[in-house]
């Protein structure tokens, strides 16, 4: 997995590319994450638009995310959740705890 | 072993997760050359994954530092994958259910869950000498 973020309108877009499988994936989100919250930057939207698939390590990252956000006040939208993607969220049952969205422009206007 | 064996239809990793995406390329490679379906490729490469993950994670309890090893079997339209670590692993009846609302946000302890859901079969075998899970999953 390759990682980059940017930010629109005062929210981070973080833009995991590839696939998520765990080990050195779980590290690098991780830490940016931290990076972020560090920085006083709360609102956040994970862009999935380019990850191929990811396994129960990145279900378990963006649960991660989104708990140390929730903990830190801050907030976490996902944005073009790929049909594979979609479908791990709903056998796993975790579909109701993210906020998705079609676009990252969707996503950023929800924290309005 | 310091890094990835790979023969014609098996890849032995050393216990790190750093070597997933080693075994992910060579699963991939031979199912392209199935023309299996992408999306059946990422069932497959995912169910693959979480067992790697936990025979790294779990199956080093007693012979630490030994391989693990990932052999992949073609029988007609199926494709058979065995996942062998060395030991100490899991008794599968012990699991937590990831579906109960307890546990639902727990970062892990859906792996298994994941796999059975993407696999047309799942055997686990368990002894002393190590555990292997073998799926099966249709490709053609």
């Amino acid at each position: 997995m390759r990682l980059s973020d940017r930010e629109l309108d005062g929210i981070v877009i973080l833009e995991p590319k590839g696939k998520i499988m765990g080990g050195p994936d779980a590290t690098l989100l991780h830490d940016k994450l931290h990076e972020i919250i560090e920085a006083g930057k709360k609102r956040v939207v994970i862009d999935l638009s380019q990850v191929d698939w990811m396994n129960s390590t990145g279900l378990g990252i963006l649960i991660s995310t989104l708990t140390t956000l929730r903990n830190n006040d801050g907030e976490l939208k996902l944005a073009n959740v790929t049909e594979k993607i979609k479908s791990l969220l709903v056998i796993t049952k975790l579909a109701p705890v993210f906020d998705s969205f079609d676009t990252i422009d969707d996503a950023v206007k929800a924290f309005k | 072993m310091e890094k990835p064996e790979i023969s014609e239809n098996q890849i032995k990793i050393p216990p790190s997760h750093k070597f997933l995406a080693d075994v992910d390329d060579f699963l991939e490679g031979i199912l392209r050359k199935f023309k299996t379906e992408d999306s059946v490729i990422a069932d497959i490469a995912i169910s693959v994954s979480e067992l790697v993950n936990n025979a790294v994670t779990h199956g080093q309890k007693i012979n630490s530092g030994l391989p693990v090893t990932v052999q992949i079997n073609c029988l007609n339209d199926k494709i058979k994958i065995s996942v062998t670590d060395n030991g100490g692993g899991f008794d599968p009846e012990e699991l937590d259910d990831p579906l109960a609302d307890e546990n639902l946000l727990k970062e892990v302890g859906r792996g298994l869950f994941i796999v059975r859901s993407l696999m047309d079969s799942v055997d686990i075998e368990a002894n002393d000498n190590g555990t292997t899970i073998s799926i099966t999953k249709t490709i053609q």
